[in-house]
């Protein structure tokens, strides 16, 4: 059936049609292919007379709607969601709608009644351009109502708790035999924010690992590791490998008779509790589950645990599984460590008494007995900034981010020191700065000072023995604040600090293995190896680049206790659309691939920043439930074989054929593609506040600023477009993470190209405009307006080529 | 069989390397000319330019037109092959795309003229000579074929029905096309009007290193003289320009295998709008580190300012079917 598409065409009671002659749009508007009716309205926006019209359109046979009025982007009162919504709600194809942006982008930017009225009539022919050859969007993809946690700490089981409280089926992975992450490695744990209180680690760890998997109908999989991720069909499908469990979790009653038996032992690695333990053994007693475990690097199977079993829980040859699942969103809480700074590893090689903040954790809680003689030292000397915080004015190498945490961990410590030990001395050496995290965390900052413990603004040089073999810290002192600095020329004063005790305020870096985790899901990272969240980073928590893959705790960069708990809170939340909806909802603008041309470049997979590129035998299949419609596989596609549904190459060029068509001859033709978020919002805001803008320039609303391929651009220019502007959002900001950037990139060397045939550079620009850069967009458009005059027309109207040119 | 048909082979702007291909196919030229009278072929045969031209229209079956039409004779040439061949096939990159000759049209005549009748160091030419259409010498009129400003590939010319692409085009297609005159002869049969003798697929897609493709970005843009490339390799992943991801397969990847990137002898795939805007497109998607977030803008974009010439590079075959089929002037208007 022919499309019949219904023009309304609102006068915003004289706010467009004051500077806009909208009944000869509505006269013109006739005229367009496939209109089958078109409505002069005084004003659109009220509820009841939006609706109303377009029940008219639909008595009329129109099943597409060309709305010319207020920006779809930027109106407060009627942008696309409300159209959307009330075309939805009639039954209609939300996606078989155009606005003609006349208002912002023509009535209220160009003065000059004739111009304003000639552009305003080309942006109707744009709209129906693109409205003609809509398309509906793909449909909704089902996927599995079960969620995949990995990682059984803070951030884990908050989520897990949450999720299976909501009625999903939920996994929990945990590659340790035992929940709770950095909860049972605390034994103290600071809570914001009113006052200074702690909870106690061997409580709540367990309790919070209690909840979330007794009787919750979580599935645990403890010892287990992801080892593969398929992106399909909107899914999640891992690939688990599960260490072999030779001890039964049914059958063991946690009696350590096992422990009794077994020869061999070693340090414990983590946890609350002694500092050895067995081969076979708990790892804590408050451990979660309540099961033993063996170490298989120092078990040597000598079998003597086995008949000391009383319930025959322990089989030495069970082995080890590998399995698959599928899931519809995915948790990644694998935490953080702390980093062995690479300066520190020979100290702590040395001098067994130099640990770090976990590790004091647990001295603390021993007794304060120092490792190397099990004596209470006489001072503890904390360093701050142990690996964060590096840059090229430090000599200690390191990363370059706070760690956010430690000021405030060894804050506690220093607290905890002077109350359970009076006679110990505790001295902090810090980098420039001590940064609480909280209201209540600075407040006991301030009592610490008061209390006369002393806090050394320098950095750690080098640390010694003295000749009693006690430890002896050089720390060249640094000034507080700038007004402190020293006079030019004088040299910085190197103090000696003698130390019991040296406490090392570790960065916390990813966990090991993380980043390998997070690219089998699609998830870039950045250079630290922690994931990379999705744009706006404000309005989107949690949100990896990937749809449905949430990156929760501090396995997105360090965070205390309770903000992972927050985090994994917030994921949940944020995946409960869709896990209970059962689908993932689709953009009209999802990226599609003609198997027939696709020849297997990988391209588009190598810049799809949201995992929704899938290569498959027959060619790249873009998956509609993971596209962010970005359209860079698009644009990078070298044949074409990949495009976005209802903004392929073909419309944007049928847009851009119409653009000039009211346009004065000699007026130079300029064409801004803007990006879909922030620069096209420039351009509305330039009418917004009414400030005046060449009216020969179009905008055409693009996805990204990199899903035009540089191809199309070549065209308009054979078209006759005298100039183009390209911009999208302000660097660092895209919400494609690299868009703006790719763009950038195309541009130069399509810049070179068009130089080197002669065709003045000058005519393709890019900018990076932000939605409130309207005067910079503004600047630019003048800019390539004089320029344009000066050059005369676009000699590549007059050329000849292509392949078929004459 | 049928009578034997009738073929001419021309040679306009090209380097003599098509013709060379034609014999390459060896014993099957036995085939060729059991079934075919070959009526001319300057390169082999001892035909003059009047024994073509007193040929009736529509007598000869097929027209093979190797080479570019830069100058007056090659565009006559394509018009007489056109009107006295019922198929035309463009033969060789230079017909169907302009080819190497084509890279001419960055100049014009005036401009190569002035550098190869003077500015090169080794011609010595002080009272400007030129190569002239006419000659008046001593009461003699002598002639010469006028040279156009513009190359232009056979289709720029007249209608053309088949493409074999190729510079040269291979031993294969050359066979593919023996065995399409064959069928003619015996059937009657074409290929469909427009075809070419390629795959309609990029090389990519049949290329061997393909299924050993990685999906990172290209860091650092290297040129084949300066890195020792890997034999097993995507060459793309070395930092090697490779056009195998547009242009036509067919040339059995005989570069590829020589451990040299595809160069896009074999012209773009149908679908792409133009050569070398489309291959800035995808290579520039993928130039330089993912870093840019990290990183200032000269660092950002210094694997995109590496390739230098991307006209070179990218048109190398194809300039004259671009986009624009030549350089242009867009000099500044004179200010009032």
């Amino acid at each position: 059936m022919e499309s019949r598409i219904g023009v309304l065409i609102c006068d915003c009671k004289g706010l467009v049609s004051d500077h806009v002659d909208t009944s000869r749009l509505a006269e013109e508007a006739l005229n367009l292919e496939g209109v089958a009716f078109v409505g002069r309205m005084d004003v659109l926006c009220g509820e009841g007379d939006f609706r109303t019209a377009l029940t008219n359109l639909m008595e009329e046979g129109c099943d597409r709607l060309l709305f010319a009025g207020c920006s779809p982007r930027s109106s407060l009162k009627f942008p696309e969601e409300r159209i959307a919504a009330v075309l939805q709600g009639l039954g209609l194809h939300e996606e078989y709608f155009e606005v003609a942006n006349i208002r912002e982008q023509s009535a209220w930017q160009h003065p000059d009644y004739e111009a304003a009225t000639a552009k305003a009539a080309d942006l109707v022919r744009m709209a129906h351009a693109r409205l003609k050859t809509a398309e509906p969007a793909p449909s909704p993809v089902p996927i599995v109502r079960k969620a995949l946690v990995v990682g059984g700490g803070a951030a884990g089981l908050q989520t897990s708790k949450d999720l299976a409280a909501a009625g999903i089926e939920v996994t929990l992975a945990e590659r340790n035999p035992w929940l709770g992450g950095r909860l049972c490695r605390l034994h103290k744990i600071f809570q914001s924010e009113s006052w200074p209180s702690v909870c106690d680690g061997s409580c709540v760890g367990p309790v919070q690992a209690r909840e979330a998997v007794i009787g919750s109908g979580i599935e645990l999989l403890t010892s287990t590791d992801v080892t593969g991720v398929e992106l399909e069909n909107g899914g999640f499908t891992v690939t688990f490998q599960s260490k072999p469990a030779h001890v039964d979790p049914d059958l063991c009653i946690s009696c350590h008779k096992c422990a009794e038996v077994c020869p061999e032992e070693t340090d414990r690695r983590h946890g609350l509790g002694p500092d050895r333990r067995k081969a076979i053994d708990k790892e804590f007693e408050r451990a979660l589950p309540d099961v033993y475990s063996i170490l298989p690097e120092i078990c040597t199977m000598c079998g003597d645990c086995v008949p000391a079993c009383p319930t025959d829980a322990i089989d030495l040859k069970a082995e080890g599984r590998l399995f698959t699942r599928e899931y519809g969103a995915v948790f990644l809480a694998t935490g953080s460590e702390a980093m062995e700074p690479p300066d520190y590893t020979e100290y702590r090689a040395s001098f067994p008494d130099v640990v770090t903040s976990l590790e004091f954790e647990r001295i603390i809680d021993g007794g304060l007995s120092r490792p190397s003689d099990g004596e209470e030292p006489e001072q503890v000397v904390f360093v701050q900034c142990a690996g964060s915080r590096a840059g090229p004015e430090r000599s200690a190498e390191g990363v370059g981010y706070c760690s956010k945490t430690c000021c405030s961990i060894t804050i506690k410590q220093v607290d905890r020191l002077l109350k359970s030990h009076p006679f110990v001395e505790p001295f902090v050496v810090y980098y420039k700065d001590i940064r609480t995290y909280e209201r209540a965390s600075e407040e006991q900052y301030q009592q610490l000072r008061i209390a006369g413990v002393e806090f050394i603004s320098g950095e750690l040089e080098d640390i010694r023995k003295d000749e009693n073999g006690g430890l002896v810290l050089s720390v060249e002192r640094l000034p507080e604040d700038e007004e402190d600095d020293e006079p030019d020329g004088a040299e910085p004063e190197t103090i000696d600090l003698e130390a019991g005790l040296v406490v090392l305020a570790a960065a916390q870096t990813p966990s090991e293995g993380s980043s390998e985790l997070y690219r089998l899901f699609g998830v870039e990272v950045d250079r630290y190896g922690y994931p990379i969240e999705n744009q706006p980073r404000l309005f989107r928590p949690t949100e990896s680049l990937v749809d449905r893959v949430y990156v929760i705790g501090a396995s997105s960069g360090p965070k205390v206790i309770q903000q992972a708990s927050e985090q994994g809170s917030a994921a949940a939340m944020r995946s409960l659309p869709a896990l209970l909806r059962g689908s993932s909802e689709t953009s009209k603008f999802a990226g599609r691939v003609n198997p027939e041309l696709c020849i297997k470049c990988r391209i588009c997979e190598t810049v799809c920043p949201h995992g929704a590129m899938k290569m498959t035998p027959d060619g790249a299949v873009s998956d509609p439930a993971f596209c962010q419609s970005c359209g860079f596989c698009g644009a990078a596609c070298p044949i074409n074989a990949a495009e976005l549904t209802n903004f392929t190459g073909e419309q944007i060029l049928d847009q851009a054929k119409v653009a000039f068509e009211g346009l004065a001859p000699g007026e130079p033709k300029i064409l801004a593609l803007l990006c879909y978020w922030c620069s096209y919002s420039a351009a509305d805001f330039a009418g917004i506040e009414r400030s005046t803008a060449p009216a020969n320039y179009r905008a055409i609303r693009i996805r990204c600023s990199s899903s035009v391929n540089t191809g199309l651009l070549m065209q308009m220019f054979r078209m006759g477009v005298d100039g183009i502007l390209v911009a999208g959002c302000p660097e660092k900001s895209c919400h494609h993470l690299w868009g703006n950037f790719i763009a950038d990139k195309r541009i130069e060397i399509a810049k070179n190209l068009m130089n080197q045939l002669g065709l003045d550079p000058a005519r393709l620009r890019f900018e990076y405009i932000g939605a409130p850069m309207q005067a910079e967009l503004l600047e630019t458009l003048r800019k390539m307006d004089e320029k344009l005059r000066t050059l005369g027309p676009n000699p590549a109207l007059a050329a000849s080529g292509g392949r078929h040119g004459r | 069989m049928a009578d034997k048909i009738k073929i001419a082979v021309s040679w306009a702007a090209s380097c003599g390397g098509c013709d060379v291909s034609i014999l390459d196919i060896e014993a099957r030229l036995l085939d060729l000319a059991a079934l075919a009278d070959i009526v001319f072929w300057p390169v082999a045969l001892d035909f003059k330019k009047s024994d073509f031209m007193a040929l009736p229209p529509g007598s000869i079956d097929i027209g093979i037109f190797n080479g570019a039409v830069r100058l007056s004779e090659q565009e006559e040439y394509a018009l007489a092959f056109r009107e006295r061949c019922k198929v035309l096939i463009a033969f060789g990159s230079c017909a169907c795309f302009g080819g190497i000759p084509g890279l001419a049209n960055f100049s014009d005549k005036e401009g190569i003229f002035e550098e190869v009748y003077q500015t090169t160091a080794s011609t010595e030419n002080p009272d400007g000579t030129r190569p002239a259409a006419e000659h008046d010498a001593e009461g003699f009129k002598l002639t010469l074929p006028s040279f156009y400003d513009t190359v232009r590939s056979l289709e720029q010319v007249v209608d053309v029905d088949i493409f074999a692409p190729g510079c040269p085009p291979p031993v294969e297609r050359v066979n593919d096309l023996v065995d399409a005159a064959a069928r003619y002869a015996e059937t009657g049969e074409l290929p469909a009007r427009g075809t070419y003798l390629a795959l309609d697929k990029a090389l990519c897609d049949v290329c061997p290193r393909n299924e050993n493709r990685e999906t990172h970005r290209i860091e650092t843009i290297s040129r084949p003289h300066e890195v020792k490339a890997d034999p097993e390799r995507c060459f793309l992943d070395q930092g090697l320009l490779c056009l195998g991801i547009a242009t036509r397969g067919g040339c059995e990847a005989t570069c590829i295998a020589a451990n040299m990137p595809c160069r896009g002898c074999f012209g773009p795939v149908s679908s792409v709008l133009d050569p070398a805007a489309e291959a800035i497109s995808a290579i520039g998607s993928i130039a330089g580190a993912a870093d840019e977030n990290y990183v200032p803008p000269h660092k950002m974009k210094k694997a995109v300012r590496s390739i230098k010439d991307p006209a070179g590079t990218f048109y190398r075959f194809t300039l004259p079917s671009g986009f624009l089929n030549r350089a242009v002037t867009d000099a500044p208007k004179e200010k009032p």
